[in-house]
């Protein structure tokens, strides 16, 4: 009898327990969710009052939260050093603010809690702004990107209406999945795909393409450019795109003081030409072409 | 780019990787015996919340409990998080984890040593905490080794989670070498690497349990 009562006693707690987790999440998600609101509603009172004193007195540093797998955008270079063209735009913004530029690589899916929580001031990563406008505070576009399909150079796939029945790859939570995912969109060529197979970084999605594991890889066009340059070739991409959008730096959602102060001195950097220099350095990947300022 | 540099960058995660390894150790191994003996313990309350504390550690993914801990702060009391507590989140996270672990393997051990011998040695003066720590804790090392070997081993290859939190361990900087260089290589040298490093811990747990063996 006593073990049949612990019996029952220990799963009730067990459930318990499990309730609290679930109504633990919820009600996190909850707060979370006020607490962005309330923070955007006074953060505009205290950005007014603290601005005087604070605006850019206090700040000496920038934690750019970046993907560092994520070429030629930011990744690591030979030197075991991180570089791209927006971590040199960064590198640049910074000198001329005399902030000190902190590069933090972060785990792409963790991005939202980084910037909410404060561990990282901004996303500046070649971050679409088109379909996340209204949870950041993004500055201007500086680069128009496309969403392209990439596949083997003696692939039999030559457009959109052949990958019917084919394996397509993507990376996780990335903006190609979101217009593969978009009704207004990809959505019904995404129907046709035999599967759709999620990556979470383009690494491994190009071994998958080139073991035959999948026979199509869906991505932005810059990365494409650098890895197949990376891969000496043997790759084409489809004429037929997912989607057009534009990159942006990506603020915490109501902190536009601190866009403000990047954006003027990235918009200064456009017109002395130096923004079109640092775009020459990457020009084997085809910036040169896809930055949208200065022209 | 030449292999050198491959691994020369590697090794700088190699120090990150194993910073995190040792710093585990410490903090875990202590815990755990504590842990272990509250599980024990005769306090209804005591063991309840203990075993309460081990069925969450065992029964969630370590990821997941390294975000809660770094992020807990923020989430919970709204308190802004810098950048460099993430390291000492990671801590945290596998040291509770591992502690739980490790308890368990202790319990196991220090309750296979026959109460004959707790009664012998009161009958021969000694009080509680001379019995275990003298007769009863040596025994129970040895006779651990093999499983604390296990979760050791485990933990090194563990370290790799971290980057949820966005360190950059071993594994994480060979991903990124991986990106730049477009190839799997740097994947396979940080296999090799894990692989030598346990081996040199299984081979020092295993001179450390014949050394052990005295009493034998």
């Amino acid at each position: 009898m006593k073990k049949l009562l612990a019996l029952v006693l220990a799963s009730a707690m067990t459930l318990g327990l499990c309730a609290c987790g679930s109504a633990d999440t919820a009600t996190t998600t909850e707060t979370a969710e006020v607490t962005e609101a309330t923070e955007t509603a006074t953060e505009e009172v205290a950005t007014t009052e603290v601005a005087a004193e604070e605006a850019t007195t206090e700040r000496t540093t920038l934690i750019v939260g970046f993907d560092a797998e994520f070429p030629p955008y930011g990744y690591m270079d030979e030197n075991g050093d991180y570089v791209g063209f927006d971590l040199d735009l960064a590198q640049e913004v910074c000198n001329r603010l005399d902030w000190e530029l902190v590069k933090q690589p972060i785990d792409w899916d963790a991005k939202d809690m980084e910037l909410s929580s404060g561990a990282i001031d901004c996303i500046w990563n070649g971050f679409t702004i088109n379909g996340r406008e209204d949870d950041y505070t993004f500055s201007v576009p500086y680069v128009d990107n496309s969403q392209v399909y990439v596949v083997k150079a003696e692939s039999d796939i030559k457009s959109e209406a052949d990958l019917a029945g084919k394996v397509v790859g993507v990376q996780a939570d990335s903006s190609a999945l979101a217009a593969l995912e978009d009704a207004e969109g990809k959505a019904d060529v995404a129907a046709t795909f035999g599967d759709l197979v999620q990556f979470a970084d383009y690494n491994t999605g190009f071994m998958n393409l080139e073991s035959g594991a999948i026979d199509c890889l869906a991505l932005d066009i810059g990365v494409a450019n650098y890895e197949i340059a990376a891969r000496n070739g043997g790759y084409v991409i489809l004429a037929d795109q997912l989607a057009s959008e534009q990159y942006g730096i990506g603020f915490l959602k109501g902190n536009t003081e601190l866009k403000d102060q990047v954006e003027k001195v990235l918009l200064e950097m456009v017109d002395d030409g130096t923004f079109g220099k640092i775009a020459e350095q990457y020009a084997d990947f085809g910036l040169v072409d896809s930055v949208c300022l200065g022209k | 780019m030449s292999f050198g540099v491959i691994l020369s960058q590697l090794g700088g995660g190699m120090v990150k990787s194993i910073e995190i390894f040792v710093l585990t150790l410490l903090f875990s191994l202590p815990l755990g015996l504590f842990v272990a003996l509250g599980r024990m313990s005769k306090l209804k309350i005591l063991s309840g919340i203990i075993k309460i504390y081990i069925a969450i550690m065992r029964g969630t993914p370590l990821m997941l409990q390294l975000i809660v801990v770094y992020f807990a702060p923020y989430y919970v009391f709204g308190i802004n998080i810098s950048s460099g507590f993430r390291f000492t989140a990671v801590i945290i996270a596998f040291s509770i984890n591992y502690a739980a672990y490790f308890a368990e393997i202790f319990r196991a051990g220090i309750q296979s040593i026959s109460i004959g011998q707790w009664e012998a040695a009161q009958i021969l003066g000694y009080n509680k905490a001379q019995t275990f720590f003298k007769i009863i804790l040596p025994q129970v090392i040895q006779r651990i080794i093999p499983p604390v070997t296990n979760e050791t081993i485990t933990l090194v290859k563990d370290t790799s989670l971290s980057f949820v939190l966005s360190i950059a361990e071993m594994f994480t900087i060979a991903k990124q070498i991986g990106a730049r260089e477009a190839s799997i290589i740097p994947l396979m040298i940080a296999g090799l690497f894990y692989f030598i490093f346990n081996y040199i811990v299984a081979f020092g747990m295993d001179r450390f349990e014949k050394k052990m063996s005295y009493f034998r």
